[in-house]
């Protein structure tokens, strides 16, 4: 049961506490998935005014890293993106 | 039997009869070799967000149907013969949302 309780109760350390300045702090910044959970929205390559938000000026698909889409999300978004772009959508 | 959605873009320079002949054209098509139509969705005249062949807007019509391999054939064959086309797909689901029009609110707020 410990273990399973520090991995939710991770609270942001003193910086004083740390051994030397390079040492990474252990409550990581992390975001949960937008495309992912019960509420929500369905990806579909009609759905332009979704798809618009993970494209950026130039047309190009974000990467995940900046836009913390889950993975199994991510493959889907570029394969309806991709079929959008057939059509002239985006 | 399977669930498949087509989409066709005309021409923009193309007259109204001349469109309703093109939809009629591709909802024999589907009847023909057994297939179901489940909707037929027209959303008008939209922009591109790209020139497609020199062409800055095209009329979009969207077909909801239940068929096999071989319609899907037949609509292909046709559609890169048809000269009135700029572009087509075809995309396969296993279930079909029939009450979602993503495309409805746009068209009706030209009309007023």
């Amino acid at each position: 049961m410990k273990r399973k309780n520090n991995k939710f109760n991770k609270r942001p350390q003193n910086p004083l506490n740390k051994l030397s300045l390079f040492q990474k702090s252990d409550s990581r910044f992390s975001k949960k998935c937008p495309l992912s959970g019960k509420e929500a929205p369905t990806i579909d390559y009609k759905n332009i005014k979704l798809l618009k938000r993970y494209v950026s000026d130039t047309d190009k698909i974000m990467p995940s890293r900046i836009t913390s889409v889950s993975q199994s999300k991510q493959r889907k978004l570029t394969s309806e993106i991709k079929k959008a772009k057939i059509l002239g959508l985006i | 039997m399977n669930f498949y959605e087509h989409t066709l873009i005309a021409k923009q320079d193309i007259s109204t009869a001349e469109l309703e002949k093109i939809e009629k054209k591709y909802n024999d098509i589907i009847t023909k070799t057994d297939g179901k139509i489940i909707k037929v969705e027209k959303w008008g005249l939209l922009n591109f967000a790209k020139k497609i062949k020199a062409y800055n807007k095209g009329f979009y019509i969207h077909y909801k149907f239940e068929a096999e391999n071989k319609t899907l054939e037949e609509i292909n064959k046709n559609s890169v013969i048809d000269n009135s086309l700029l572009r087509h797909l075809t995309v396969k689901y296993k279930k079909l949302d029939t009450e979602t029009e993503y495309f409805k609110e746009t068209n009706e707020k030209k009309k007023q």
